[in-house]
């Protein structure tokens, strides 16, 4: 080993020497931002199912840094989640599954590991254009939502998502989340327990089962809340959407008044802003919003 | 054992399917034998009764299997090969035990990590390079009295000793998902020289293995061999290190000498991260 050091031809790249440290990265990042962003999202999500306030109030929250917020999206999650991405597909091609050789759990984890990464990757693109629209630019987000994406208006948080996955005859939307939101459970979870080794944490078998224990555990919490998030946005009815709208409407003109939420149209949903107009003009308020809807029997 | 086995039960023959390959880098080929049944064989003596035959089931003469082994009994790793689609030790793997979980054939394979040199023996020395990379030996050169070593933990030596039954026979490795062949062809304009510095640099980029993980750890836990910590983990960031692991679980899974591989990776996971960190906090 001591002569092949004279060899100066080929200068390893900037990625092969520093690869260990770049594969720690990898690792953080999956756990923080992107495992403890998911887990904050999706409780977000699931208080949906709790009532319309909460949810609007979290969203509220959320974005109340204002035009900080982009900084944010972009600096906390999206770009980690680019750079763990990326790199985790180019992982994922070095290596050769053999589970279906070795059929060992492990390694069928480790399989699944790498096919729900590559799920995500689906998903969260599909998610992410289909109700953020990936950049705030207001040409760009009318443009979008033409073809349905772009749908989330954060100031009728509720019923825009709603409306979001009513899209493509109801099914599409609410298939497309269930496989995604499951697998990026999966992929996180698993994740998790593979870190573990990675950095050390559970060296003993006796600690691994323990720990597998734990993730397991987790894994039941996260996966029950990741479908009540899934049943807020998927269950409501059209009538409850026109509920929700008037409810959120509520909530936004009373809490630029009290200068709680930060006045902003463009977060508002385009249709319930044109409902909330002819109700101005309209004497019977409660009509008019559910204009868009069907009336209820 | 035999008294158990109904005679009826018995097979007359086993149908012994090899994979076989003439040379380095050329194509292989399958080859069906048919040997009588004895009882209490083991894959080695199979391979024996091939050789002695030289006959495919069909009645063609060929040339004999070749395979390698040396102790016959578990402790060289000369003899591993694929068996019924695992990796293992041919001359561990008994036949009657086979037959009980596939009594239609017995399939031979060469190892899959490593390059063919014939039939079902392979070139198994990337697997030794990686123990150079990470020095995994007691440094002493004897040029002076190092006085008596330090006295070791119980609990130490029992952390090490199964780390020590290793026998670098490389069913780890063969049964990783991040561990790929590397399969070099010398070109006309290369001298063997050249060639041989070519082939150890490929390695010594690629992944080294599990095996070699767990020898660093033995070694780091030596009260002499801990003298180069710091060097075992500089290899085990470097290039090919413990990063390309992912976690598969593969290696302690079929290791023969149950050593804790998962164990020694975590341990080494936790070793290389805070070396690294201290590392660039001295720079
Ligand atoms: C978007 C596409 C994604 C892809 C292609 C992807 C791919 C991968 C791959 C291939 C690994 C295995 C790395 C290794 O064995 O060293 C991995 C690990 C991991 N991923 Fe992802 N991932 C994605 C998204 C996510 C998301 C959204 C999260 C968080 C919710 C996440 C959390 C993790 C964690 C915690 C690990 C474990 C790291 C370790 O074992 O040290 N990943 N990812
Ligand atoms: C049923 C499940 C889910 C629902 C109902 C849901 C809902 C939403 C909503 C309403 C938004 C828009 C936020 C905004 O534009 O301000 C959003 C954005 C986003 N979601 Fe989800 N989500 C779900 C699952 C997930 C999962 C599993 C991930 C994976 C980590 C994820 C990652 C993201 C990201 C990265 C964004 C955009 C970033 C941002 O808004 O700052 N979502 N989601
Ligand atoms: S760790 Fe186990 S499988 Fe790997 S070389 Fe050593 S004895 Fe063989
Ligand atoms: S745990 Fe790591 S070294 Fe062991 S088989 Fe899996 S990838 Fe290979
Ligand atoms: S011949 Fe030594 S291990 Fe089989």
């Amino acid at each position: 080993m001591s002569d092949s050091n004279s060899d100066s031809n080929s200068e390893p790249s900037f990625f092969t020497k520093h690869e260990f440290a770049i594969r720690r990265l990898h690792s953080l990042t999956g756990i923080v931002p992107l495992g403890l962003y998911m887990c904050v999202h999706l409780t977000t999500n699931a208080s949906l199912l709790g009532s319309v306030e909460i949810f609007q109030r979290a969203v509220f929250l959320i974005h109340s840094p204002g035009p900080l917020l982009p900084l944010i999206e972009w600096g906390g999650i999206f770009l980690p989640l680019l750079f763990h991405a990326g790199l985790g597909i180019w992982i994922a091609k070095t290596g050769r599954s053999n589970s279906s050789q070795y059929q060992f759990t492990s390694n069928k984890r480790y399989t699944w590991q790498r096919w729900t990464g590559f799920i995500a990757l689906v998903y969260l693109f599909l998610h992410v254009m289909h109700l953020h629209g990936g950049i705030h630019a207001e040409g760009w987000m009318n443009a979008i939502y033409k073809v349905g994406f772009g749908q989330f208006s954060p100031y009728n948080a509720g019923s825009s998502l709603v409306d979001a996955m009513n899209l493509g005859y109801g099914i599409i939307w609410p298939a497309i989340y269930l496989v995604g939101v499951l697998a990026c459970v999966y992929h996180f979870i698993n994740g998790l327990w593979t870190a573990g080794i990675t950095w050390g944490l559970w060296i003993s078998p006796q600690a691994q089962a323990r720990a597998t224990k734990v993730c397991v555990a987790l894994g039941v919490v996260l996966t029950v809340i990741s479908l009540a998030a899934w049943a807020g946005a998927v269950f409501p009815s059209k009538d409850d959407v026109a509920k929700m709208r008037a409810i959120e409407d509520r909530m936004y003109e009373a809490g630029v008044v009290s200068g709680t939420v930060l006045e902003n149209e463009h977060k508002r949903d385009l249709r319930g802003r044109a409902a909330a107009e002819e109700s101005v003009d309209a004497s019977d308020g409660e009509q008019a919003s559910t204009g868009t809807t069907e009336p209820a029997s | 054992m035999i008294a158990l086995d109904p005679a009826a039960n018995r097979p007359q023959f086993i149908n012994v399917r090899v994979k076989r390959q003439d040379g380095p880098g050329q194509e292989p080929y399958w080859q069906l034998f048919k040997i009588d049944y004895e009882p209490e064989l083991n894959v080695i003596s199979v391979l024996q009764r091939i050789a002695a035959l030289s006959k495919t089931s069909d009645g063609k003469k060929v040339t004999p299997v070749v395979w390698d082994c040396g102790c016959l009994e578990e402790v060289c790793g000369a003899c591993t090969m694929q068996i019924n689609g695992r990796v293992r030790q041919s001359c561990s793997a008994l036949v009657d035990q086979l037959l009980k979980d596939n009594a239609d054939e017995i399939v031979l394979e060469p190892m899959s990590k490593f390059p063919v040199l014939r039939d079902l023996m392979v070139d198994r020395r990337r697997l030794f390079k990686a123990l150079e990379k990470v020095k995994a030996w007691v440094p002493v050169d004897s040029y002076y009295n190092m006085g008596p070593g330090e006295r070791q933990l119980r609990a130490t030596q029992e952390q090490n000793y199964p780390l020590s039954q290793c026998m670098s026979c490389g069913c780890c490795v063969d049964a990783c998902p991040q561990y790929n062949k590397i399969e070099l062809e010398r070109k006309k304009d290369e001298t063997e020289e050249e060639f041989k510095k070519r082939e150890e640099k490929a390695w010594d980029k690629a992944f080294v293995g599990p095996h070699a993980i767990s020898q660093a750890m033995l070694f780091n836990n030596h009260p002499t061999g801990k003298s180069i910590a710091g060097e075992r983990l500089d290899a085990l960031t470097a290039p090919g290190g413990i990063q390309a692991c992912g976690n598969a679980q593969n290696c302690v899974a079929v290791c023969p000498k149950e050593i804790p591989l998962t164990t020694s990776i975590a341990r080494a996971g936790r070793a290389t991260t805070i070396h690294t960190i201290k590392k660039w906090f001295e720079k």
